[in-house]
């Protein structure tokens, strides 16, 4: 989001904020015909409630989940936890395991084949064993958001610690730079940009994995809120549910791009102003 | 050639003024890549040595050799009388790309050395600063490498190549992906920069006379497999003008390299 801000700041000449305004509006517009003929098609009873309900239904509904029962905070908070307990699980153990990859070769050549396997198997696939390993709880979900989300973070990380440019490697070895220096000084800084984009996908695998899990078995959480509305056949009150997903898979999704804007800040050029300034302000001699 | 015979001849004595030494040193990469052979040479204390030679004929070579980079195959190679087995603290290395720490402003960048050495203290801040400074980058202390320029990132390097306080510089085509017009300019500077110093510089360049108008010695190599070809002594007087490179003596210096480089160069 904020990322998006500071991309329109480098839109210098006023034609193309210009534009910029234009496509926004049209936007707007042919949501408001989308949105506006569904409603309309409602209106003249051309919907049946089972299969599509009217917009306004849902936004009923929806209201309802949030505001007037208030039935979908708890649900939310709890897949919420889920996924980011699987979030940070998994980022853990794929970084401990690139990094392992990275100072042992040997340890790089034999875990490769299970890494591959791993990452060809459709990880939802596993569910039922997962279920049957963690039991019916929150620890079967979190467990399952770990298992879908950790391997970018795996394969990222290892990537970008491998790649180092090798003349800058040269240069640390002339400089007579130990393995420590090394490490934190070059590697894992230029392996930063990467890394990041591991967890952006992660963050997305774990909600995923997570809801998955409430589906197969749960008594809380927004999976198993969508499935009782839709065995109720309550179908506005799943688009509901689904929009709410959508709003955490969102809410996600920032926090991601805001942890990019600030780590990553030597490749965003506004950012990087910012910064140079507080550098010069802080220094000391 | 006489430079090279006397070379050989008096290896086995190193003589005081001597900071580099190579007695046939050689380099393969494998059976049917030999990057360098039998190369013999000295370098005297606060010689510019420049070495030219058309591309693959080994100077990357011999100088990753001299920086304790690589190791040799055969041969002796010694700076200071001592065998060269691993990077030293008095040699320091400059490349054709500048190679910063992107998420580092310039002094930043240029503290590097000193951080890898121990804790930065304040009197390696003056020098930092005082550096860039030198190079011309005053008021640019706290920018980031992207929001420089090509040249101005190369004079981040030669700032952080003095920072390391090396008396050994080894300076692989530093210039060379730059301007003629910038090129020209930090020559000069290197030039009066390193004389400052006193520094023992070896200046690996595609570019015959910026070879010759930087040198005290220029060594020509050749091609396939990588050898020492020539070691041509430049005794003009310092400090040197550009227009130096109009006069008739270092006209005939060129053409003395191109001799050696055969016609092609
Ligand atoms: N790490 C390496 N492995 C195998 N061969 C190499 C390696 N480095 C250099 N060579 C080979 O050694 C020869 C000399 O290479 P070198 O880089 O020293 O040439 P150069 O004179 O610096 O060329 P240029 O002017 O293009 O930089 C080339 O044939 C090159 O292919
Ligand atoms: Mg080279």
């Amino acid at each position: 989001m904020t990322s998006i801000a500071s991309d329109s700041s480098n839109i210098g000449p006023a034609e193309l904020q210009d534009t910029g305004f234009k496509r926004l509006g049209l936007h707007i517009l042919i949501f408001i015909i989308i949105i506006g003929s569904w409603e309309l098609a409602g209106v003249f009873n051309q919907l049946n409630d089972l299969l599509l309900p009217a917009p306004s239904k849902i936004i009923v509904k929806f209201v309802d989940l949030w505001f007037i029962k208030g039935t979908i905070w708890w649900h939310f908070f709890v897949t919420m936890f889920e996924a980011t307990a699987g979030f940070f699980i998994g980022v853990g153990i794929g970084m401990s395991l690139a990094i392992a990859a990275v100072i042992s070769p040997i340890f790089r050549r034999y875990i490769s084949p299970y890494a591959i396997a791993f990452n060809v198997t459709p990880g939802i696939a596993v569910t039922p064993l997962i279920i049957a390993w963690f039991g019916f709880g929150w620890s079967s979900k979190i467990a399952m958001a770990t298992l879908v989300c950790f391997f970018p973070p795996f394969i990222n990380t290892l990537t970008g610690l491998l790649y180092t440019d090798e003349d800058a490697t040269e240069l640390f070895k002339s400089m007579r730079a130990n393995k420590n220096q090394y490490f934190w000084k070059l590697q894992l800084p230029s392996a930063m940009p990467l890394i990041i984009a591991g967890f952006k996908i992660a963050l997305t695998g774990a909600l995923i994995g997570a809801v998955v899990a409430e589906f197969f078995s749960a008594s809380e959480g927004i999976g198993i809120l969508m499935q009782r509305t839709s065995f109720k056949l309550d179908i506005a009150g799943s688009i509901a549910t689904l929009l709410s997903m959508s709003l955490m898979g969102l809410l996600f999704f920032s926090i991601m791009e805001v942890l990019d804007y600030k780590v990553i800040f030597w490749k965003r050029d506004a950012r990087m102003q910012q910064i140079s300034k507080k550098r010069k302000a802080a220094w000391r001699m | 050639m006489a430079a090279v015979a006397q070379a050989v001849a008096s290896s086995k004595v190193a003589v005081g003024d001597t900071v580099i030494q190579a007695n046939n040193l050689t380099k393969a990469f494998s059976e049917s890549v030999v990057a360098l052979e039998n190369a013999s040479f000295k370098i005297k204390k606060g010689d510019f040595v420049s070495l030219v030679g058309p591309s693959g004929c080994g100077k990357s070579t011999l100088l990753r050799l001299v920086a304790g980079l690589i190791k040799k195959t055969s041969g002796n190679l010694t700076v200071h009388g001592k065998e060269v087995t691993e990077p030293r603290a008095d040699t320091g290395m400059m490349f054709q790309r500048p190679i910063l720490l992107e998420w580092r402003t310039s002094v930043e960048n240029v503290l590097l050395p000193s951080e890898l050495l121990g804790k930065v203290t304040n009197e390696d801040k003056r020098r930092a600063m005082g550096f860039l400074e030198m190079v011309g980058l005053k008021d640019f202390e706290f920018t980031f490498p992207r929001q420089l320029s090509g040249g101005m990132q190369q004079r981040v390097a030669l700032a952080r190549l003095l920072q390391t306080g090396a008396d050994i510089l080894l300076l692989d085509e530093p210039f060379g992906a730059l301007d003629e017009f910038t090129r020209e300019r930090l020559n000069v500077e290197l030039m009066r920069i390193v004389s400052q110093f006193k520094t023992t510089t070896l200046f690996v360049t595609h570019n015959i006379q910026e070879a010759i108008f930087l040198a005290d010695q220029v060594h020509v190599m050749t091609p396939r497999p990588g050898r020492l070809a020539k070691i041509i002594d430049v005794p003009f007087a310092r400090p040197r003008e550009i227009s130096l490179q109009l006069t008739p003596e270092f006209n005939k210096l060129v053409a003395e390299v191109r001799d050696v480089l055969g016609g092609d160069h």
